[in-house]
């Protein structure tokens, strides 16, 4: 049986290390302007990203738990 | 390791043969949509994202090849996918920051981004770097084509009483001429079609495989369990084995691989400045990275998942000491029928020439634009204002292609020392896209980053790197989070996040001495010896980077290490000073439009006036020709369907042919002008027709572009 150490410690390590450049990415596009929140195109787009992010932990969270208990 | 020959059939090969022709036909036909260079390396910047976005997968799925994934899934599991799903932190700087600046500077190469932003000398570099990045690329994907197609080969045959030896190196070279004549002749639009036929092809192979193979060990729940619990995790171990870890591949692929794709690759980048517009760029970014990377997983890494099914279930079908970076194709000579199996081996040799037929019009883009029109200028054989000579220029295109086909083939002989694609290509990830993601990064989001900075990050993050790579076990070890030293290959993926620490320590002092740097230059110009004084800090700086390349090559240690280590850095700040003191930057002029800062300005640039941000409908049109000037770019809509696209004269607007199907092909930019009482009808410039190809007759739809 993998060990927490071969299993939840990657998929942590992915998505806190991973999430500090998502969310640095976030804020500057938000700070610099880059992304218009005033319009419909833009904010449509903010969502989606955030989606993204959860949509790959929610499919690795769910393969790590079918691979352990499944 | 054994490596297999002689599988398949005749039947499998006339499919191989059929399908390249094939290849070439498709290919060269789309050869007479190339008018000019635009068209021939960006396609003319009209196509819709779903065909950006399936010619995105057959061109990153081979660069993520069947062959070096199928590898990884035997020997370790499911953990193969972990590269194809760690692409998504980068994305809200690459949609909202890198995308933008990239189309609307209109920017024809990344380098000609770092000489607008910087300076000429940071274009030079970043060129080096830049074509050393793609040519690496193209021999990585040499390598994996003749690793995929040797299985099939004999050992050797004879011609005319001649026995010859079939080797990998012969097998690449014949790939590579296929290849450089089947994009030589077709250009970009070309490979973004014929990218539409393989992606397609390679998913459905890919699938194919892995479904018809979990067929032949007894179906879904019988394939799950024969495999155990730590095959099925989506990750290989926090830190070990040596060769595959999940620390390891997060710095090297899922940092430094996924910036190094999605910003330096040249290749790609011409894929999105393909599309139609910013929008239809992001949204093929961003359903490729969503749903065509998770499948493309199972599609490369399903053969070897299976193949390791199978040989716990037949533990004698699988040749004992298999090359694992044969698995796929032995895998698939197992679980499919003769023909099939030609039909799968095409669909990687598919992949194979869309990643480098794209890598190698890339490079010519380079080459054209970064190279020989910079070396013409310099030569004063053409002025800056001077428009491009297309004819000369897709001259040089097609011929650079061939040299840079041959020096891809070439850099094969380096890629070949290591036991497989996959570690090959970890190894050229961590080395080579270090100091480009870093000089871009900061180029196009820190406003402060100044070109000392940029050549500092280049030359003396490279020497530190060189230093790294020497001594792995001082530099690296530290920081390696506990991998396994490996004293052939030291640190493979790890040297990863080492070569981004020492470019961004050093992007970062440089940047925040900005202003003793200038005060020192000034100081130093004053002096009366200032020649003098420059030339020794140039000989100094030469000297130490040199050394520190021989070093690295040779293994040299003349020189104990923390004394080179700090004569390096000595080194870099002589770099910082020396470009201080010779390149001249304006901060206030140079930024504007080139960082996610002034965006906004940026767009305007495109446009050349004022923004229309209201958001208008798409609207359906008949066209009629204007007579007159026949070259006047200005497009004319009625009054009323103007109001209805939320347009005015002056606005940028797109216009394509009503069939969804086409995918762009038919469609260009133009204008608005003033508006007329006709409503559904659209005037156009002969201009225009020759641009978009519209047909007689044919509906087509216009929308406000900005």
């Amino acid at each position: 049986m993998p060990t927490f150490f071969d299993s939840w410690l990657p998929f942590i390590y992915l998505y806190v290390g991973g999430g500090i450049f998502f969310l640095a990415g976030m804020i500057l596009i938000r700070k610099t302007k880059a992304i218009d929140m005033r319009l419909r195109r833009d904010r449509f787009w903010w969502k989606a990203m955030i989606f993204g992010y959860f949509y790959f932990m929610a499919i690795h969270a769910f393969s790590i738990i079918a691979a352990l208990y499944l | 390791m054994g490596q297999v020959h002689n599988i398949g059939t005749q039947l499998d090969w006339i499919v191989l043969v059929i399908y390249m022709i094939a290849m070439l036909l498709f290919g060269t036909y789309f050869a007479k949509y190339n008018k000019d260079t635009n068209d021939f390396f960006f396609g003319g910047r009209r196509f819709t994202w779903w065909l950006i976005a399936m010619s995105i997968v057959a061109t990153g799925i081979s660069s993520h090849s069947f062959v070096k994934y199928s590898a990884m899934g035997f020997k370790y599991g499911f953990s193969s996918s972990m590269s194809y799903m760690n692409d998504w932190f980068f994305v809200p700087f690459f949609l909202f920051g890198w995308l933008p600046i990239i189309v609307y500077s209109r920017i024809k190469s990344i380098p000609e981004y770092f000489e607008r932003r910087f300076s000429p000398s940071a274009r030079f570099f970043v060129t080096i770097l830049q074509l050393m990045y793609l040519v690496g690329y193209v021999g990585i994907g040499f390598l994996t084509m003749g690793k995929a197609i040797l299985p099939l080969m004999p050992e050797s045959f004879t011609i005319l009483g001649f026995q010859i030896h079939i080797s990998l190196m012969g097998l690449i070279w014949i790939t590579a001429i296929i290849t450089g004549i089947y994009i030589t002749f077709g250009g970009q639009t070309a490979v973004i079609f014929t990218d539409l036929v393989q992606g397609l092809m390679l998913l459905f192979a890919g699938l194919m495989v892995f479904f018809v193979g979990v067929a032949f060990v007894g179906g879904w729940a019988e394939f799950w369990n024969l495999l155990p619990p730590s095959w099925k995790i989506p990750f290989a171990g926090y830190n070990s084995p040596a060769e595959f870890n999940s620390v390891g591949t997060f710095w090297e692929d899922g940092i430094a691989g996924s910036v190094g794709f999605l910003f330096m690759n040249m290749g790609l980048i011409m894929r999105f400045m393909a599309t139609k517009n910013v929008h239809e760029g992001r949204k093929a970014a961003t359903i490729n990275i969503l749903f065509m990377l998770p499948i493309s997983a199972i599609v490369v890494g399903g053969g070897g998942w299976v193949a390791k099914a199978i040989s716990v279930k037949f533990p004698n079908l699988l040749p004992p000491n298999l090359n694992p970076d044969s698995v796929f194709v032995v895998i698939s000579n197992i679980v499919t029928g003769p023909g099939v199996f030609g039909f799968v081996i095409a669909a990687i040799a598919a992949a194979l020439m869309s990643t480098v037929s794209t890598l190698l019009n890339a490079t010519a883009a380079i080459w054209v634009n970064d190279v020989d029109r910079p070396i013409r200028l310099w030569l004063k054989k053409i002025k800056k204002e001077d428009p491009i000579d297309e004819k000369r220029a897709m001259v040089v295109a097609r011929t650079s292609t061939v040299a840079f086909t041959i020096l891809g083939v070439a850099a094969v002989y380096a890629f070949n020392s290591y036991p497989t694609v996959y570690q090959a290509h970890a190894f050229f990830h961590a080395t080579l896209t270090p100091p480009l993601m870093i000089a871009i990064f900061f180029g196009a989001f820190w406003k402060k980053f100044t070109p000392a900075g940029l050549i500092t990050t280049v030359l003396g993050g490279i020497s530190l790197m060189l230093l790294g790579n020497r001594y792995p076990l001082e530099l690296i070890a530290p920081i390696a989070h506990g991998t396994p030293f490996d004293p052939v290959h030291p640190f493979t993926y790890m040297s990863a996040l080492y070569n981004l620490i020492v470019c961004t320590g050093v992007a970062v002092v440089i940047t925040f001495s900005q202003n003793k740097l200038k005060h020192f230059a000034a100081h130093i110009k004053k002096n009366p010896n200032h020649s003098a004084i420059m030339f020794s800090m140039i000989v100094f700086s030469v000297a130490v980077v040199l050394y520190d390349v021989l070093a690295a090559v040779f293994k040299l240690h003349i020189v104990p290490l923390d004394l080179i280590f700090i004569i390096t850095l000595i080194a870099s700040g002589f770099i910082a000073l020396i470009t201080t003191y010779y390149v001249k930057y304006d901060p206030d002029t140079q930024t504007i439009g080139l960082t996610v800062w002034s965006i906004h300005k940026a767009k305007e640039w495109f446009k050349g006036r004022k923004l229309n941000e209201r958001e208008g409908d798409i609207v359906k049109v008949n066209w009629k020709l204007k007579e007159g000037n026949d070259e006047e770019d200005l497009i004319y809509f009625s009054q009323k369907d103007m109001h209805k696209m939320a347009a005015e004269p002056g606005d940028l607007v797109y216009i394509s042919d009503k069939r969804k199907w086409l995918g762009g092909l038919k469609s260009c930019h133009s204008t608005y002008g003033e508006p007329h009482d006709e409503d559904g009808v659209v005037y156009l410039r002969k201009l225009h027709l020759g641009k978009g190809l519209f047909v007689e007759g044919k509906l087509l739809e216009a929308e406000k572009e900005m």
